[in-house]
């Protein structure tokens, strides 16, 4: 019990540092030296240290969004098992429970912005109703086919230990698919390029920024630090994915596991980097490409499981 | 059992003494409010204590051997019992406040009486144990039903909404008693006995027969269609009963059936789920087209039978799969479902009453900004959206992850049953994604904001009786969703009259599952409370000021521009688009100074769409030729009836 | 991980690619990449691997991987057609409908019970889905050259049927399938010229004018 909590604590703390490397590969990429990469922290210090200012339109569920939010990332990581060591909680159906949660925090966050009755903030809130429906038919087909190969429904069965590696022997080809619909639907869920654009705050075409435009002082910084983590648990998911080898030294797979997370996040850098944001019309085929991926890795697996 | 009767009679006195005392308008609602409450509540309580017994009550009446009228009353009635009076007593309690035209106590005492009515038909049909009892029950409760949708019979809309209910529910009849009349020539017995003994043939088409009769009430696509008129035609109370608990007497219809059959087969959980599959997802598209918040609730309630469906489907699967989790994960998780739907969307339905009570309206892109104006009233549907969107910790979620539990137990099926799984799991995340969208759809735009009418911005909320039910049931909706055990275990007590081959359902995996879930919605409310008082002790001695809303740049704002519930829901419907046909209406903007324009759309639901062309025109004129039949001299209709006769005796 | 299914399901992928993409060159490499792979998958199954064989299937993957792809482009270049086709179904029908061919495929591919295909089991799947995804996209597109990679994709199906059931012997005619093949994108290059020359464009509609 111990360890996990440590293993969850450590894992807020360094989710901040980590989206700051997404933002040190693009200045990489442009030629620039780019913020340090301790930015996140200064950033959310700063946040916490100011007072905010409220909207008049608002009521009680524009403060409460953000602390709910962030509650809800909290939550998933603590299902996550960090570096393939059990997670805080574990137990039969909590992948359901988990996605559940993440949609109660953007059911708070939609409820906030449609708050401040401002017609950017809507146009924002109506996208992050949308796209989601098609990730979470995506997710639930590629939780159909670890469940298919596993008999299991719990992270733990997935993505904990050496079961990663059993995946993968189990079926190969059809988990390179798996990887990338997760990897899309990480950009979708957490707002990244070619979905959302996380470096431009006003304009009509954001997503996840625009709605967060009213927010101001620690409310926002627990939007940030929210946002952070769950982000840091998708990238989590994906790493365990990417390096499912275990080297049986307990310190080298931690590094291990670290670096393979650094890859995900660099490689989500590298997507911001060359990618420049699809237009609204084409995020859904986007998205729906996941679905496709998904839907595809269940058949190749039923095949080859004959 | 004599207590349950005892409340039914308090509730039929509590109509006829309503009708009694028509001159006193106070005392007439007084008088029908209590009486009626009290039988609920006697009701309710009876039925909890029948639920100890080990062996299910029984009665039958005779009256002078010509009517014999049985009664039984199992785990599977008395949980749908529980729903009715569950929903009734709130309800009426609501409807005290809520029914206040006094210049027409009369059209007041009848709708009580009426309500009595349904009241008394819904717990005597899911009690019924003969098929003349049900029938004479369910017709009872579809006449009383379409007098209260057209309480208002003022409006030519309502009468509209009221007779297409009563073709709807007539034309399902006529297939339920097909579907009896076939058990009876089976059988010759009108005992509702176990049927098992019929061909198996015979027993799919009875089987077929009830989902039709059955499906046309509870709101299956394509027999929706009557749903979103009648409910916003209804007053809301009615609609909180309506959509709560009478819809679901169609769920009961086929589960009651489906256990009488025993049929040994996958075809009935596979016309289940798609039935579900498909009236689920449409149920959750076309509410999101909806401006009008009942007809918003309405199609949310077509979703949520597609949900109770897709359970039950694959229930139906386990059960013919041979696979006792599975089968047990399906039922419970449907049957949880007609409890937590009962208790959210009669919430939903009372918090739009109380928007229309205090605004007159229930056009979404009218209102604007009740939150901060009707507090109690937001909270509650603030807590009813979530528990309807499925969101943990309330109720909503339990059940569908119980649903989604047997989905996933039912991969390991092969080909068809695992096709049909896939998709049951697939629709779910669908489903659960457009209520979520819906649902913050009508919450960010009737609730929240700024108002967009001068009625929305003098709406108060007032009446302590209507608000009090809303409380009770936002309240209840979250103590399910932290404490399921005990309503989990009146599930599993009602389901497990459904599958004898496996004798009794196992409690365990359920306890242990729930267990866990439970604990963990406790943590996260601690954990939320802790961050909530960080919060509070993040902002000591900050500087915290008011202003507008940012407007990107924009200096002069107004209130119509913010984003409306058609906007909100346009892109979305788009990516629906050949079941989202829309209809627009929107002049061309012409000249350098054009004149006042307006836009309107309107989302079209197929199935109406395609009823007038298909089914009304082709029946209408087909009736039009026989009109020669209809001559009008009186011998010659006295001779058809002796050719009848005729015809008659040939065949007797 | 078995490396042929991999790649076989790369090819399946492939399929989604054409479906999804309104421009010429993706299309035009999503064939020559499937062409490498059919035409190469029998260096690794079947166990014939005489210097006849070898070279049989090097000669292929060089005509259906480069020289076919590389014709068409050419094409593209000397007759200047627009490089955005768009397909007459809408993205989303044409990815349903490509989920809808994956599923069919799959459960056609499995009533056939051949030899080589219990050890690779996606190799009929993968076989019936190009076929069918070369007769959609032959459906689904106005312009000619489209069309024609459609019916390209079409013959890569066969093709791997072709290959796997077939035992070595068949070369020649195998060969002159593809010498066919080569002749039929040959002529239509012509041709095409000829249109562009009459029409300026080479939608197909514009020949039904041709029909008096």
């Amino acid at each position: 019990m111990l360890p996990s909590m440590l293993f969850f604590l450590s894992a807020i703390l360094l989710a901040p540092f980590f989206a700051a490397l997404i933002l040190k590969v693009k200045a990489f990429f442009a030629g620039k030296k780019g913020p340090p990469l301790l930015i996140q922290y200064y950033t959310l210090i700063k946040l916490f240290q100011k007072g905010s200012v409220y909207s008049t339109s608002t009521t009680f569920i524009f403060k409460l969004g953000p602390v709910l939010s962030f509650c809800c990332a909290l939550s998933a990581l603590m299902f996550l098992p960090v570096a393939g060591r059990p997670a805080l909680f574990a137990f039969r159906g909590d992948v359901i429970l988990v996605l559940y949660l993440l949609a109660l925090g953007r059911f708070f966050t939609i409820a906030a912005a449609m708050d401040t009755a401002s017609p950017f903030q809507g146009m924002g809130a109506a996208r992050e109703a949308y796209f989601p429906i098609i990730c979470e038919a995506a997710m639930f087909l590629i939780l159909i086919l670890l469940y298919v190969l596993t008999s299991n429904l719990q992270i733990k069965a997935f993505f904990q230990g050496g079961q990663p590696l059993l995946l993968w022997h189990k079926a190969g080809s059809p988990l390179m698919f798996v990887v990338i619909a997760l990897f899309i639907i990480l950009l979708t869920e957490n707002a990244r390029v070619p979905v959302d654009d996380p470096a431009t705050h006003l304009e009509l075409t954001m997503i996840h920024e625009v709605m967060v435009l009213d927010h101001s002082g620690p409310d926002l910084a627990f939007i940030e630090l929210g946002s952070f983590c769950k982000l840091f648990f998708y990238a989590g998911l994906v790493a365990r994915l990417v390096w499912p080898f275990e080297t049986g030294v307990p310190a080298l797979d931690l590094l291990l596991f670290f670096l393979a997370l650094l890859a995900v996040y660099v490689a989500v850098g590298v997507m911001e980097s060359v990618m420049a944001r699809y237009r609204m019309d084409k995020v859904p085929k986007f998205v729906l490409t996941s679905f496709a991926l998904a839907f595809f890795a269940v058949i190749v697996t039923l095949e080859l499981a004959k | 059992m004599l207590v349950f009767w005892v409340g039914l009679l308090l509730i039929l006195l509590g109509g006829v003494l309503a009708l009694l005392l028509n001159r006193n308008f106070m005392w007439l609602k007084l008088t029908a409010v209590v009486l009626t409450a009290a039988g609920s509540l006697t009701g309710l309580g009876a039925t909890l204590s029948l639920l100890n017994k080990a062996a299910p009550a029984t009665i039958s009446i005779t009256y002078l051997h010509l009517l014999s009228l049985s009664f039984k009353i199992d785990g599977l009635a008395a949980f749908f019992l529980i729903c009715i009076f569950g929903v009734a007593l709130p309800a009426v309690i609501y409807s005290f406040h809520y029914m206040h035209r006094a210049e027409n106590p009369l059209a007041v005492a009848l709708h009580y009486l009426f309500f009595s009515l349904l009241i008394i038909s819904m717990a005597l049909l899911v009690s019924a144990a003969d098929s003349i009892t049900f029938m004479l029950f369910w017709e009872l409760m579809s006449l009383s039903s379409f007098f209260l949708v057209i309480h208002k019979h003022e409006s030519a809309d309502n009468r509209r909404a009221g007779y297409l209910y009563l073709a709807f529910s007539q034309v399902g009849a006529m297939f339920l008693l097909a579907a009896f009349g076939l058990i009876y020539g089976h059988t010759g017995t009108f005992g509702l006995g176990n049927l098992s003994g019929l061909s198996q043939s015979v027993r799919l088409l009875i089987f077929i027969l009830a989902v039709i009769g059955f499906g046309s009430k509870a709101g299956v696509f394509p027999l929706h269609v009557w749903l979103p008129q009648a409910h916003p035609a209804a007053p809301s109370p009615v609609s909180a009963v309506m959509s709560g608990v009478m819809i679901k007497t169609g769920i009961y219809g086929i589960l009651r059936m489906y256990a009488l059959l025993n049929l040994n087969s996958p075809v009935p959980g596979g016309i289940m789920l798609i039935a579900g599959i498909i009236t689920g997802v449409l149920g959750g598209v076309y509410a999101l087209g909806q401006q009008d918040l009942k007809r918003l609730l309405a199609y949310s309630s077509m979703e949520n039978i597609g949900i109770i469906l897709i359970g039950l489907g694959l229930g139906m699967l386990g059960v013919s799969a041979g696979k006792p989790i599975m089968a047990a994960f399906g039922f419970v998780g449907g049957l949880l479902h007609v409890l937590n739907h009962a208790a959210f969307k009669s919430l939903l339905f009372m918090a739009a009453g109380m928007v229309q009570h205090s605004t007159g309206t229930l056009s979404m892109d009218a209102l604007g900004g009740l939150l901060k104006k009707m507090r109690l009233t937001g909270i509650a549907f603030l807590m009813g959206s979530l528990a309807i969107a499925g969101l943990p910790p309330f109720n909503g979620f339990i059940s569908e992850f119980l649903v989604y539990f047997s989905g996933f137990h039912g991969t390991g099926l092969p080909r068809h049953g695992f096709v049909l799984c896939l998709l049951a799991i697939v629709s779910l995340a669908i489903i659960s994604g457009l209520a979520l969208a819906v649902f913050t759809k009508a919450l960010g735009v009737a609730f929240q904001g700024e108002p967009r009418s001068a009625a929305a911005r003098s709406a108060t909320e007032k009446g302590w009786t209507m608000l009090l039910p809303m409380s009770a049931l936002a309240g209840l909706c979250l103590f399910i969703g932290l404490m399921p055990k005990a309503f989990i275990q009146l599930a599993v007590q009602a389901a497990a009259g459904l599958n004898p081959a496996y004798g009794g359902l196992p409690l365990e995996p359920f306890m242990e599952l729930i267990g866990q879930i439970s604990r963990f919605s406790m943590l996260f409310l601690m954990l939320l409370i802790l961050l909530l008082a960080l919060r509070s002790q993040l902002y000591q001695g900050k500087t915290v000021t008011k202003a507008g809303t940012w407007g990107c740049g924009f200096t002069r704002p107004n209130t119509r521009m913010q984003y409306t519930g058609s906007s909100f829901s346009a892109s979305i419907l788009a990516f629906f688009r050949p079941l989202t046909k829309l209809t627009e209406d929107h002049p061309v903007i012409r000249g350098r100074f054009p004149g006042a324009t307006h836009y309107l759309s309107k989302v079209n639901d197929l199935a109406e769409m395609y009823l007038r062309p298909v089914i009304v025109n082709p029946v209408l004129a087909l009736f039009d030729k026989l009109r020669w039949i209809q001559h009008g001299d009186v011998h010659l209709y006295i001779g058809y009836i002796l050719l009848t006769i005729v015809v008659l005796l040939f065949f007797v | 991980m078995n490396y042929i299914d991999t790649l076989l399901s790369l090819v399946l992928l492939s399929i989604l690619f054409s479906f999804g993409s309104s421009r010429l060159p993706v299309l035009i490499r999503v064939i020559g990449f499937q062409g490498v792979v059919v035409s190469g998958l029998p260096l690794f199954i079947g166990n014939d691997h005489s210097l006849g064989g070898m070279a049989f299937s090097l000669i292929t993957i060089l005509i259906r991987g480069l020289v076919i792809p590389l014709c068409i482009y050419l094409i593209i270049r000397r007759v200047a057609i627009r490089r955005e086709v768009a397909p007459i179904f809408g993205h989303h029908a044409s990815m349903l409908a490509w989920l809808g061919l994956i599923a069919a495929a799959a459960f056609i591919g499995n009533k056939f019970t051949l030899p080589v295909a219990t050890q690779n089991v996606l190799l009929m799947p993968t076989a019936i889905a190009l076929v069918s995804g070369g007769l959609f996209l032959l459906m689904g597109h106005r312009n000619a050259i489209a069309m024609v990679l459609g019916y390209i994709m079409m013959e890569n199906g066969i093709y791997l049927v072709g290959t796997t059931f077939s035992s070595r012997t068949h070369h020649i005619v195998e060969f002159g399938i593809l010498l066919d093949v080569l002749a039929g994108v040959m002529i239509m290059a012509i041709i095409l010229q000829n249109i562009k020359q009459t029409f300026d464009d080479v939608d197909t509609d514009l020949l039904q004018t041709l029909k008096e």
